[in-house]
């Protein structure tokens, strides 16, 4: 029935008509081709650091990449075979085997072992700096959209909010590392990740938990207020409760920033190697004040400051799979929960 | 009775604040504690600012002290003569150059073999080889100044450190052991005598070299094909220009004074204008900031060229074009796209893309591209595709804001009056957001700039301007850029040296920049707004 689809009205095939479908068809591409970029970056990464991470025998993934320190590799033949030992099996081997102790073994730095030291450094600095990023966030947050009436100084701060949103992470690192760990002579410390990187996010805290806020329709507060509450009362009781999940979420989306970012803590929180676990301290006060190794960290030392070999490559894509992979996670968290709340709250 | 009651029923007042701090109700408490939290902003940005120049600040003077050392010691003397050299090796590599071009015109068009176009050009070799000894009197005579120039400047520098300790020992009360330091001052004019006597020696020298110079290019040989032969023609006038610049240089000696004070301008001028960023060297430390800003600007370009289409295409696409479908897919998953951590995409850069885009390079279909092939795995094309990744997320994002802020009636105007989609996409949508656009692109470019990681793993690293001569072939060389050596050089750095203080001036500079590319960003979107609705 190809007359019945005929009217006056049916597009008349044209050259505009073709060009035009040309051109969306570049849009299109574009749009198509940004997506791909992003998915070859994915997809080489897992691929590739999946053969670190995962293994053909039961328990199917390789547990001491997530559970020990990273460790030079021995490489050497031993009876005809070629033999590749990490640092701790290796001394056990050639306690083992005396004749093995002047082996000819080539070294590699940091090939064998796991990455367990800098997946807790991470989480560390996550948790300490969002902690901190929250408080001092959500707070100036209820101040501009409770509290403050338009004037000089409000303008002044949201300005302040704005540029700093745009301050390279890198002077945020040259910064902290001025005041936090020269200045205050809190030396390359937690404490001085956790406040650089707390500034860092500091603005996409506040805008998120700004916007969350607003959603929260006047009648919550009118309502309270007119039943006789104090300013507070309703905000604590009528305001955050219901705009918390809402910056919550929003939140995540700063996590994976902090948890990203290498520029900020190279000079104020990271190191390159570190044997003790942080907990490992011999007061209470020294864990505060102690560096840590950072996954970000750890895949710039990997990639950048030490030898390449064929060794290497494991290394390096083991680290950067389980850093995309958490990293991921908190981004795809941040967008399902996001999506779920805006469907469920409507006011 | 009724009246009476509530004047002695004191339940039903509210007592307002009966808790006071600093005269101040409990809820005046709160507000003021929020509003603090609010100038922590404020606080922050001005903090930024202050430890930015307290670490950065005594770099100026520093940085003159270090030019004034520079010319008392001689160096500078010494250094009007090794441009001299210098300029010369330049033009050796000229020669090698146009030997490189002979030799594929040998060997592709003739079809020489190797054996027979290298003794085709013997003569040429003869010729280069001659040319490249001309040089030989003023090559002794700047080693010898060389040797005698640092020796004066060591001696400064051991003086110096001395005055130093002293100074720590009077400074801990230890005033025997203060005394026990001698220092003896330096006297520059009798330290320069030798160095300042070889004035007829180099003249000497000069007219020698400029004579060999002369008899070595009246019998330059005869070129195979004319492209090479004005090749060798550019090669002699290029030699004329430099040689009419000799007295330039004697009378630059002669009138050369060893206490002519530097002028503070020096100091800025000679960072912010400065073509060289050399440090540790055993001459001479260079601190000039314009390989970086040029390495930062070329990155970013190529980053902006890539991303502004794509991001902008994007956006539009998603906005106006695509079904609800694909505006749901795609949308989280460029947002995924901007979560991917920078680090990640530079050793990407480095394991993958590097590789893979030199790979490219060499396909010989490909080969009218300019630059291609290259043999740098890192360079500015490498970091410029993947920070173009990463300003994607960030100009589409904030484009498809701008296009979803246009009010539908403009569009429903325009059906109305028989445009096409793409009529209206083009001639209404984009000119009524395109401040927002632009602001857009001003803020991904204000990304590209500030990103660290990508440029210090992939952008080669080279600290040197890039060979613009080469057209658009300049984005395949290394380069070093502003963000990537405050990472790198940081951690090496002596803590209150003039290095680590450039570095903070370095990243003061940035700081600036990102400031001045947030405020145009601002004033667009404020200032040219459509009035909508």
């Amino acid at each position: 029935m190809s007359a019945a689809a005929t009217h006056p009205f049916q597009p008349q095939p044209s050259a505009a008509r073709r060009s035009e479908s040309a051109i969306f068809w570049l849009f299109r591409g574009a749009t198509y081709f940004v997506l791909l970029c992003g998915a070859v970056v994915f997809l080489n990464i897992f691929v590739k650091g999946s053969r670190t991470v995962f293994q053909t025998q039961a328990p199917f993934v390789n547990t001491a990449f997530f559970t020990e320190s990273p460790e030079s590799l021995y490489v050497f033949q031993w009876q005809g075979q070629k033999m590749e030992l990490g640092d701790k099996e290796f001394r056990a081997f050639k306690e083992k085997n005396p004749a093995a102790a002047n082996v000819k073994a080539e070294s590699y730095v940091y090939c064998a072992g796991g990455i367990f030291p800098c997946i807790v450094g991470t989480v560390l600095l996550v948790v300490g700096s969002m902690a901190i990023a929250l408080t001092l966030g959500v707070s100036a947050a209820v101040y501009l959209n409770e509290y403050a009436r338009d004037g000089t100084f409000i303008r002044f701060v949201r300005l302040a909010i704005l540029n700093l949103a745009g301050v390279p992470s890198i002077v945020f690192g040259l910064f902290g590392f001025g005041m936090f760990v020269i200045f205050f002579g809190w030396n390359v410390s937690l404490l001085a990740g956790w406040f650089t990187l707390a500034f860092m996010v500091l603005p996409v805290v506040i805008t998120a938990s700004e916007e969350s806020l607003k959603a929260v329709p006047k009648g919550f507060r009118e309502g309270s207020l007119a039943l006789g509450a104090t300013k507070w009362q309703t905000i604590y009781k009528n305001v955050v409760p219901y705009a918390l999940p809402g910056i919550l979420t929003s939140s995540i989306l700063g996590i994976a920033r902090v948890a990203g970012e290498t520029a900020p803590i190279m000079f104020t929180a990271a190191y390159v190697v570190r044997d003790k676990l942080p907990w490992q301290v011999d007061h209470f006060s020294d864990f505060f004040f102690q560096g840590v190794m950072a996954l970000p960290y750890h895949i710039y030392v990997v990639s950048s400051k030490i030898p390449q070999n064929e060794y290497t490559e494991r290394v390096q894509y083991g680290t950067a799979f389980v850093f995309l992979f958490i990293v991921a996670l908190i981004a795809t968290a941040s967008i399902v929960l996001r999506s779920k709340l805006r469907n469920r709250y409507k006011w | 009775m009724a009246s009476s009651a509530p004047a002695d029923d004191t339940h039903f007042i509210a007592y307002k604040g009966s808790f006071r701090l600093f005269g101040l109700t409990l809820d005046d408490c709160i507000r003021v504690f929020f509003g603090g939290n609010a100038v922590v902003s404020i606080i922050v940005l001005a903090l930024i600012t202050y430890f930015l120049f307290r670490e950065g600040s005594g770099f100026f003077g520093q940085n003159r002290d270090n030019l004034t050392v520079y010319r008392h010691a001689g160096l500078e003397y010494v250094d009007f003569i090794r441009t001299q050299q210098d300029d010369h090796a330049a033009l050796t590599r000229y020669l090698s150059d146009l030997r490189v071009r002979q030799f594929t015109h040998y060997t592709m068009e003739k079809g020489l073999s190797l054996a027979q176009a290298n003794a085709a050009l013997a003569s040429f070799d003869d010729f280069a080889g001659q040319y490249g000894d001309t040089v030989e009197p003023i090559r002794t005579l700047v080693s010898d100044l060389t040797e005698q120039a640092t020796a004066i400047k060591e001696k400064f520098t051991v003086m110096e450190d001395k005055k130093v300790e002293r100074t720590q020992l009077l400074a801990a009360g230890k005033e025997a052991e203060a005394a026990a330091v001698r220092i003896v001052p330096i006297d520059f004019v009798v330290e320069l005598k030798p160095i300042l006597g070889t004035l007829p020696a180099y003249r000497e020298a000069s007219a020698e070299f400029a004579k060999r110079l002369t008899a070595v290019l009246a019998d330059a040989p005869a070129m195979p094909a004319r492209e090479l032969q004005t090749r060798m023609e550019r090669f002699q006038q290029l030699n004329a220009e430099y040689m009419a610049g000799f007295p330039a240089v004697t009378r630059n000696l002669e009138t050369w004074d060893y206490n002519k004070p530097v002028p503070v301008t020096q100091a800025f001028s000679s960072f912010l204008f400065g073509r060289q960023w050399l440090t540790a060297s055993f001459w001479q430390d260079w601190y000039g900031v314009i390989p970086l800003v040029v390495g930062s600007i070329m990155v970013s370009l190529v980053a902006l060229i890539i991303a502004v289409p794509l991001g902008v295409g994007s956006a539009i696409y998603i906005n106006q074009i695509a079904t609800p479908l694909e505006q749901k897919f795609i949308k989280p998953c460029i947002e995924f796209i901007s979560a991917i951590p920078s680090v990640v995409l530079g050793f990407f850069g480095i394991a993958v893309l590097g590789q893979a885009l030199r790979a490219l390079s060499q396909v010989s279909w490909l080969s009218w591209v300019p630059g291609f092939p290259y043999s740098e795995r890192l360079n500015i094309l490498t970091a410029g595709c993947l920070l173009a990744l990463i300003a994607v997320p960030t100009i589409f994002t904030l484009a498809e804001d701008a296009l979803n802020n246009v009010p539908r009636a403009f569009k429903e105007a325009s059906f109305a009056l028989g445009a096409t989609r793409l009529q209206t996409i083009i001639r209404i949508i984009v000119p009524a957001s395109l401040s927002g656009i632009i602001s857009a692109v001003l803020l991904g470019l204000g990304r590209v700039i500030g990103e660290t990681m990508v440029v210090l793993l992939c952008a080669g690293n080279r600290i040197a301007i890039p060979d613009f001569t080469a057209g658009l072939a300049v984005i395949t060389q290394p380069v070093h850029t502003m963000t990537g050596i405050i990472a790198q050089e940081m951690g090496e750095v002596v803590h209150g040296s003039i290095h680590y203080r450039a570095l903070f001036v370095v990243g003061m500079l940035l700081f600036f920049l990102s400031l001045a590319i947030n405020y145009a960003a601002q004033r667009i979107v404020r200032r040219y707004r459509i009035s909508i609705g």
